[in-house]
C-alpha cells in the first residue's frame, strides 16, 4: 500500500456477483454496534420477473467527493475528511438531521441512542488495524472490492483500469460517489433527490460542495 | 490489503490472554456480556484482543472462522481465509453468531416440566438433580420397555456423535437424525446409481441444471460462491423452481417447472441424449449397467410428452438437452440437498443421476466428483448386548429401502404413537427441532403425548424443548471442545475441522457429551465414556501426523486429496460394479428398476400445493429468533400469485388462513408473479409455540402445522411438497 502519499479510499463492487445474501449487512451491523433497525449499508435489487436477468446492487455511504451531506450541516460537524472519507465529529453534531435527508442514498441516519448522525466509514477501525471493512472481507463472492485508488497497485486501481465502472448518481446533482459498480448495472435508478428536513427541495447550487 | 491472518501473534501471547480471559470468567460470570456494553473511558485503555479460530454452527455447513475477542467478549466474527470450504466468506447467519451466544432467551439452567406438556411452566434444577432425574427415567424406561423403548434423535453436529454412541450402550437401537426430513432420498439415488454419494464440481462446470435447488439462497458451500465464479467465467445455470428464487433471478433461464414433474424433464433429456446419440459411448460401454434397458425405456418419454407433464416446452428440453451434451463431461445435472419433496423423490433423484451418467461427467472437472479421504480414527468399542430387546428398529419395514443408520422420523413417529411394533416410551433429542421440522406438527405433540420422559439438550427453548420434560441447556459452538470432524468440500477437497471454547461456556450450560457422560455414569455405563474430548480427539487425529498443528495456526487442516481420476479402474461399489442405470437391487426390493414417471397429485380446482424452501437468512427454526436475523426477516408471509389472490380477494398483506387437512396458520400474504399460479410458499421457522423465543413468538405460521406427512416410498424420507391448501382471507 501507499505508506507516504494521500489514500483515496473507494470501493468496486460487480453485482452480478452479489446473490443478496445480506452478510454484508450483518457484518457491518456487528462491527460497527449498530442500532435495532438501522442499516449502514445495503443491497437494493432490480425489477425481479421482469424478463431482465436481476441485478442485485449493494451499497452504503458513497464518502462522495462533492458530498450533499457535507452543504447541508450547519454546525460543520460533517466534513470532507481524512484518505477521502466523509467523517462525523460526534462532539459537534447537534442531530438536526439535515444531513440525513440530504444524502441522496439514504445512507445516513440519525442513531436513537446517541441523538448524532451516523454512517458507514468504511471500518476506519479495522482499517487500522490493516483489515478490510467487515462487509468486504465477509462478501461470499467477493462482489465487493475496497483500496486505495491513489496506489496504482490497488485492486481498485486495477479494476478501474481494466473494466468500465459507473457510478449511481442522482440526477440532479451529482456528488461524485466513491463507489464504482461495474458497468451493466441497471437501472442504477435508487438515489433520490436530497432535501432538507421536512420535504424542503433547495436549488441544486445548494448543494455545490465548496470544500 | 493484508487479510487478517497474516496478521501475527505469538503463541505465547495467545495462550496468555485465553488463559487471562477463562480466569476473568470463572470470577465474573455474566458480567462478561454487560462489559461491552460500557464505553473505554477516553479510549485510554485498549482492550485485551485474541483472535481464535472456530468454525460456525450457524447452518450445517460449517464455515471458518476467526473470532475476535476484546476483554473476554466475543465481538465479532469473520471469515477465516485459509478455510478451503468456504474461501473466506460468512454469510449473514455466520455474522450474526453473536447473538446466538449473547442470546438473552437461551436455556440458563436445567429445567423440569411443571405444568402440562407445552405449557411453559418449569422448575429450575441443579445439574445433580437433572442428571439423577434423567438417569432414573431411562432406566426405567428400559427396564419396563427394554432399551429400544428409548428413540434418540440429534441434529447436525459435532458432538452428535456421542448421542449415538450412548444410544448403543444404552442399547436402543431407534436412533433418527434430522436428515429423513431433509435429503435422504438424493442420497439414495446418487449412491444406488454411483455406489457413492458424489459432490459437484460447480467451480469447474460450464453448463449446470439447478432443479429443487435454490443455491443462491440455501447456501452451501463452496457451491453457492463457486456458482457465481463459475458463471463469472461462462457456465450456463438453468434453474427449474415453481418459484422465481434468488437462483432464477441470476440465471440464464428459469422455467417455472410443474411442481413434481422434474422426473419427466430429465427422462425426456435422457430421452433426447439417447436417441441423438449424444452420449459418451465409451463411457457409457466401459462404466454403466443397463444402457440396452435404458434405451428402451426412454423411448416413452419424448420431450413432446414431457411438455405436457411439466410445462416447459418441448423445444426448450430439446435445446437444453443438446446444450448440456456439448458441454459434457463438464455439465452437471445438479444433486441437490433437501429433497423432502415427493412420495417418489428417491425416483426423482435417480432421473437426475441417470443423465449425469450419460454425461459421462463422472471424477472429471466440472462434473459429479468423489468425496476425499479424510484419514480420522475412530476410536471403537464394543457396545453391550441387551437379550431382551426386539429384533429391529421401531421403524423397520416401512419403506422399501431405508437407510437403517438413519431411519425415518417420520415412520417412527408413526410407529411410537401407534405403540407397534413395540411401545416406545422415552425420546431423547440434542439439537435438531422436529416439531418446526418435521411435516405434521399435530402427529409430532401426539407422539409425544404417548411419552413417558422426554429429554431435550439444546441451546434455545426450540418448540421441541418447549414440549420436553426435562431441558437442559448445552452451550453455543463458540463455547465449547469439539471432536475433531472431516469435511467434505467438493471442488475446496477435504479438511479437517475441530473445535475450542473461544470463550468459556456461559450460564450453566454444559456441552451434550459432559451430559451423556454424567448420564452413562448413572447407569453403570461409564466405561464407554472413560475419556476427555481431548484424548478423544487425539485418537481421532493419530494418523494424521501434521493436523493438530495445522488445525492450531490455520483453523483447519486440508487434505488436499485428488479431485479427479479418483475412481480410476476401480469398481463401483453397486451390485453390477458399475453405474447402474437399471437397478436389479431396486427390482428386487419391489421398486422400479429404472425411474418410471407417475403424475404428481393434481391440485383442485379451488386450491394450491404448498412447497417449502430457505432462504439465506434463517436455518429453520433454529436462527429465526436470532436479534439480527429476525431484523432482516422478521416474520413469515405466504406467496400467492396476483390471479387467484384477486379471485380470492386478498391483497399484500392482508392476514390471510392457509389450511390443510391436518392444520392451519394464519400469516400475511406476499402476492407476488415470483410464485405458480398453483403454488404457494412459506419459509419455515416461525409459528413457533415456544413464548420462550421472544422475537419471534406471535409472528407468522409454522409450515409444519399445515404439511401433511407423506414420505418417500424408497427411504421413508419426508415429502414436503404433497400438500394442497386453501389460502382465504383470516375471519378477524
Amino acid at each position: 500500500m501507499n505508506q507516504t502519499g494521500k489514500k483515496k479510499y473507494a470501493m468496486v463492487i460487480d453485482t452480478s456477483k452479489c446473490y443478496d445474501c445480506k452478510a454484508c449487512m450483518i457484518a457491518c451491523k456487528v462491527e460497527n454496534n449498530v442500532p435495532n433497525d438501522f442499516w449502514r449499508n445495503w443491497v437494493k435489487h432490480t425489477g425481479r420477473i421482469s424478463g431482465m436477468r436481476t441485478q442485485f446492487q449493494p451499497g452504503g455511504c458513497m464518502q462522495c467527493d462533492a458530498p450533499s451531506c457535507v452543504e447541508a450541516c450547519p454546525v460543520g460537524a460533517t466534513y470532507k475528511g481524512k484518505d477521502g472519507l466523509v467523517e462525523i465529529n460526534p462532539s459537534r453534531c447537534i442531530g438536526c438531521g439535515n444531513c440525513v435527508t440530504a444524502c441522496p442514498y439514504d445512507a445516513r441516519y440519525l442513531d436513537p441512542l446517541k441523538h448524532i448522525a451516523d454512517k458507514c466509514d468504511f471500518c476506519w477501525h479495522r482499517l487500522l488495524r490493516g483489515e478490510e471493512p467487515a462487509c468486504v472481507a465477509t462478501c461470499p463472492t467477493k462482489a465487493r472490492v475496497f483500496g486505495d485508488l491513489n496506489d496504482p497497485r490497488s485492486r481498485v486501481s486495477e479494476l478501474a483500469e481494466r473494466e468500465k465502472l459507473v457510478r449511481v448518481v442522482c440526477p440532479s446533482i451529482n456528488t461524485e460517489p466513491n463507489i464504482y459498480y461495474f458497468a451493466g448495472t441497471e437501472p442504477l435508478n435508487w438515489p433520490v433527490v436530497p432535501t432538507l428536513p421536512g420535504n424542503v427541495h433547495m436549488p441544486p447550487g445548494f448543494w455545490k460542495y465548496s470544500g | 490489503m493484508q487479510a487478517n491472518n497474516q496478521r501475527p501473534m505469538s503463541r505465547r501471547r495467545f495462550l496468555k490472554l485465553s488463559g487471562a480471559a477463562a480466569a476473568g470468567t470463572a470470577l465474573a460470570g455474566q458480567s462478561q456480556v454487560l462489559h461491552a456494553l460500557v464505553k473505554k473511558r477516553g479510549g485510554l485503555q485498549e482492550p485485551q484482543v485474541q483472535r481464535r479460530f472456530s468454525v460456525c454452527d450457524m447452518c450445517f455447513n460449517k464455515c471458518g472462522l476467526i473470532a475476535r475477542v476484546e476483554d473476554g467478549v466475543v465481538k465479532m466474527l469473520n471469515p477465516n481465509p485459509k478455510f478451503p470450504k468456504s474461501r473466506g466468506m460468512l454469510c449473514a447467519r455466520g455474522n450474526a453468531g453473536t447473538k446466538q451466544l449473547y442470546d438473552p432467551d437461551r436455556l440458563k439452567y436445567p429445567l423440569l416440566r411443571k405444568g402440562a406438556r407445552g405449557e411453559g411452566k418449569w422448575q429450575r434444577l441443579s445439574w445433580d438433580e437433572a442428571l439423577d432425574h434423567a438417569a432414573e427415567k431411562l432406566k426405567a424406561i428400559g427396564d419396563q420397555y427394554t432399551r429400544c423403548g428409548v428413540l434418540f434423535m440429534a441434529g447436525s453436529d459435532l458432538q452428535s456423535q456421542f448421542v449415538h454412541r450412548f444410544a448403543e450402550v444404552y442399547g436402543s437401537y431407534n436412533v433418527l437424525s434430522h436428515e429423513s426430513n431433509c435429503l435422504l432420498s438424493r442420497n439414495r439415488a446418487f449412491l444406488d446409481t454411483f455406489g457413492i454419494v458424489p459432490f459437484p464440481d460447480v467451480l469447474n462446470s460450464k453448463y449446470v441444471i439447478m432443479a429443487g435447488a435454490n443455491r443462491f439462497e440455501a447456501l452451501v458451500t463452496p457451491d453457492s460462491i463457486d456458482m457465481v465464479t463459475a458463471m463469472k467465467d461462462g457456465c450456463k445455470l438453468v434453474v427449474l423452481d415453481p418459484r422465481f428464487t434468488k437462483t432464477a433471478a441470476l440465471a440464464h433461464e428459469w422455467h417455472p417447472i410443474k411442481p413434481g414433474t422434474d422426473m419427466a424433464f430429465f427422462l425426456a433429456v435422457a430421452n433426447v441424449i439417447v436417441s441423438e446419440n449424444l452420449y459418451d459411448k465409451n463411457f457409457v460401454a466401459r462404466n454403466t449397467y443397463g444402457m440396452e434397458q435404458l434405451v428402451q425405456h426412454v423411448r416413452q418419454y419424448p420431450p413432446e410428452w414431457a411438455e405436457q407433464e411439466c410445462e416447459i416446452p418441448a423445444k426448450d428440453i430439446r435445446r437444453i438437452a443438446r446444450e448440456l451434451a456439448v458441454a459434457a463431461p463438464a455439465a452437471i445435472v445438479y444433486p441437490g440437498r433437501r429433497t423432502s419433496d415427493y412420495e417418489n423423490s428417491s425416483q426423482i433423484r435417480r432421473s437426475f443421476a441417470i443423465v449425469n451418467a450419460l454425461l459421462g461427467n463422472w471424477d472429471r472437472p466440472g462434473g459429479l466428483i468423489l468425496p476425499g479421504k479424510v484419514g480420522l480414527s475412530s476410536p471403537g468399542y464394543d457396545a453391550p448386548f441387551y437379550e431382551d430387546n426386539p429384533e429391529e428398529r421401531v421403524d423397520f419395514g416401512k419403506a422399501l429401502m431405508m437407510f437403517p443408520e438413519e431411519g425415518s422420523f417420520k415412520l417412527s413417529r408413526d410407529a411410537v404413537i401407534a405403540g407397534k411394533p413395540y411401545p416406545v416410551k422415552g425420546w431423547f433429542t440434542y439439537k435438531t427441532n422436529p416439531m418446526q421440522t418435521g411435516a405434521n406438527r399435530g402427529k409430532t405433540i401426539e407422539m409425544i403425548n404417548e411419552l413417558d420422559f422426554m429429554l431435550t439438550v439444546d441451546i434455545q427453548m426450540s418448540d421441541t424443548a418447549w414440549m420436553a420434560d426435562l431441558v437442559l441447556p448445552a452451550p453455543s459452538y463458540l463455547e465449547r471442545q469439539d471432536p475433531a470432524s472431516g469435511l467434505q468440500g467438493g471442488s475446496a477437497g477435504a479438511c479437517v475441522i475441530t473445535r475450542d471454547p473461544v470463550v468459556p461456556a456461559l450460564f450453566e450450560s454444559k456441552p451434550v457429551f459432559w451430559i451423556l457422560k454424567e448420564i452413562a455414569a448413572r447407569l453403570d455405563l461409564g466405561e464407554y465414556f472413560d475419556f476427555t474430548l481431548g484424548e478423544f480427539r487425539k485418537k481421532q487425529l493419530q494418523k494424521l501426523p501434521a493436523a493438530a498443528e495445522a488445525l492450531r495456526k490455520d483453523g483447519v487442516y486440508s487434505i488436499n486429496n485428488k479431485l479427479y481420476g479418483v475412481q480410476g479402474k476401480k469398481p463401483f461399489r453397486t451390485r453390477s460394479k458399475k453405474i447402474e442405470l437399471y437397478s436389479e437391487r431396486y427390482k428386487k426390493n419391489g421398486a422400479d428398476p429404472m425411474p418410471v414417471y407417475r403424475p404428481p397429485r393434481t391440485v383442485p380446482e379451488d386450491r394450491f400445493r404448498i412447497v417449502v424452501g430457505r432462504n439465506a437468512y434463517i436455518t429453520q427454526g433454529s436462527s429465526t429468533n436470532n436479534s439480527l436475523l429476525c431484523q432482516i426477516f422478521p416474520e413469515n408471509s405466504v406467496w400467492i400469485h396476483p390471479e387467484p389472490a384477486e379471485t380470492l380477494g386478498i391483497r399484500e398483506g392482508d392476514e390471510v388462513e392457509v389450511a390443510s387437512p391436518v392444520g392451519k396458520g394464519r400469516l400475511k400474504a406476499h402476492v407476488t408473479e415470483e410464485t405458480r399460479k398453483d403454488t404457494v410458499y412459506m419459509a419455515s421457522g416461525f409459528g413457533v409455540l415456544s413464548k420462550a423465543l421472544k422475537n419471534i413468538y406471535g409472528k407468522g405460521a409454522c409450515i409444519a402445522d399445515i404439511l401433511e406427512d407423506y414420505d418417500d416410498e424408497i427411504t421413508g424420507n419426508m415429502a414436503m411438497h404433497e400438500t394442497m391448501v386453501t389460502v382465504s382471507l383470516a375471519q378477524s
